[in-house]
């Protein structure tokens, strides 16, 4: 593991000390099928952790179990220490987008935050704060629908940051953003983990996360079959993530 | 819930669903009385029982689009997937169906309230204008009125309850509308008229509230007891469903 020094989260300094995310022994399972499988790891603070593996192999569900969206049927998904649901206030700790288009087409952006704003008893000056954050200033009134996928992406990561999260968890960022939109992206996680702030990202676009994670944790069907700092992962091959992520699934040909 | 219930609020006030499903009903409930009040011959309108059946029109249209802006209030966010931020902001579900609950309520009374009106309104002018003599007195309209607007409330969360339970939208809707306008009705002359178990569906039961056909229906009061079961029976099972069931 290498070592970064970077600042403590913001707003919970005494939560520094608990990691952000440990998922210990996660199992579940629809029917016949395991779509996670006895899955371990953690999360440092301060870190941007790739959450990587092809289609299929549970990431969106167990990211979905880390939220408290659905039931492991064992083992668990801790945030800060706790299931989801028990934590007091989730918007302010944790910030999430698992679909890129989970949003009223009829609803203005703007409106949008300030329900989910009310909702988490956060400061209503904070929906235009993220506004210009994801510079989405100029179309905040407009309904959704006329909204470009890009901007979709970016109005939910306004919603992820609405309540000055500690912990990002982010299913498929960069999907249908263009080059520039994930430039954007990637300098956004970066400065949110150089904050102090720690992200979970889950991608299949193994070179644009390579330029992004610190660290990774690689599942196929359920199970983690590598994890560590990228650095190490790839250096110890001499390989890329690519090259790395094939071999592992055994989808190299 | 202070929260989640003003969060509620704002996503009615937000779109335009609710001004859509209003203006609907205005319309529906104006021509409904008017197609009545002119098209039924005057013998079929000269008798109190029959002029409150045509004036509480008004009441059931409004009970019917209540219910539809109920169920909306949940299906269209399981629909277009806002369901997701919204747990993950509040993740006590039960505490969300409970504030979309409480404000179709509010938002179904009022809409109860107008159809009411408007169908009193339309009804007694109607019946004017063909000449016939409007029996129906001014404690009638008041039942009606207030009638109107409680099976209106009740059958809003009825529709938040249905919602939560059912989950899609379509059906949900098309559910709806099919037991209101049609299923009571056919169960009805399928067990020959309304009998003891009729009395007790939830429709007969908010038409009872309003005064309707003291014959056959229950009073008003035991009316109102039924339909508040049936409202509290299909909230707390859609909050608890909606709780344990995992999101998509």
């Amino acid at each position: 593991m290498h070592d970064r020094n970077r600042s403590r989260p913001r707003n919970a300094p005494s939560s520094a000390a608990i990691q952000p995310v440990i998922v210990n022994s996660l199992t579940k399972r629809f029917g016949d099928v395991l779509a996670v499988d006895d899955l371990s790891f953690s999360l440092r603070t301060g870190t941007v952790t790739g959450f990587l593996g092809p289609n299929g192999a549970g990431k969106t569900t167990t990211l979905r179990l880390l939220l408290g969206l659905a039931e492991p049927t064992a083992g668990e998904a801790l945030v800060f220490g706790r299931r989801y649901r028990d934590l007091d206030e989730p918007a302010r700790r944790v910030g999430a987008v698992l679909e890129s288009n989970d949003f009223h087409p009829g609803r203005s952006g703007r409106d949008h935050l300030r329900t989910l704003g009310i909702a988490g008893g956060i400061a209503a000056s904070r929906v235009d704060d993220v506004l210009a954050l994801v510079e989405l200033e100029s179309v905040a009134r407009r309904r959704v629908q006329t909204y470009s996928l890009g901007m979709r992406q970016r109005l939910g990561l306004a919603a992820a940051m609405l309540g000055d999260p500690e912990l990002l968890v982010l299913d498929e960022p960069a999907n249908g953003l263009d080059p520039a939109g994930v430039r954007w992206l990637r300098q956004c996680l970066r400065a949110f983990a150089d904050g102090g702030g720690t992200v979970l990202v889950s991608s299949h676009m193994l070179a644009e996360a390579a330029q992004t994670v610190d660290e990774v944790v690689i599942i196929d069907r359920g199970r983690r079959i590598a994890s560590g700092a990228l650095d190490e992962l790839t250096e110890r091959g001499r390989t890329t993530l690519e090259e790395l992520f094939l071999e592992l699934t055994g989808a190299a040909s | 819930m202070s929260n989640a219930f003003r969060s509620e609020l704002l996503k009615q006030r937000s779109t335009r669903t609710v001004l859509a499903l209003f203006a609907a009903m205005v319309g529906l409930v104006a021509l409904a009385v008017v197609l009545h009040g002119v098209g039924l011959p005057v013998d079929a309108l000269d008798d109190r029982s029959r002029q409150l059946i045509v004036l509480g029109l008004g009441g059931f249209l409004g009970s019917l689009f209540a219910a539809l802006l109920g169920a909306l209030s949940i299906t269209s966010e399981i629909r277009h997937g806002t369901i997701r931020p919204t747990f993950l902001v509040t993740p006590q579900r039960s505490r969300v169906v409970a504030a979309k609950a409480v404000v179709c309520v509010l938002v179904g009374a009022a809409f109860g309230l107008v159809a009411a009106v408007i169908a009193i309104g339309t009804g007694t002018t109607t019946l004017d204008g063909r000449g016939v003599e409007v029996l129906v007195n001014i404690d009638d309209a008041a039942l009606l009125v207030a009638g109107g607007t409680i099976a209106s409330a009740l059958w809003a969360a009825i529709g938040v309850g249905v919602g939560a339970i059912v989950r899609r939208q379509v059906p949900t809707l098309v559910g709806l509308c099919a037991w209101l306008l049609f299923v009571e009705g056919l169960l009805a002359d399928a067990t020959g008229g309304l009998g003891e178990v009729g009395r007790y569906l939830p429709g007969a039961a908010a038409a009872a509230i309003s005064g309707q056909e003291p014959d056959r229906l229950l009073a008003p009061a035991l009316g109102l007891a039924v339909l508040g079961l049936y409202t509290a029976g299909s909230s707390l099972l859609g909050a608890f469903t909606m709780s344990r069931r995992d999101v998509e």
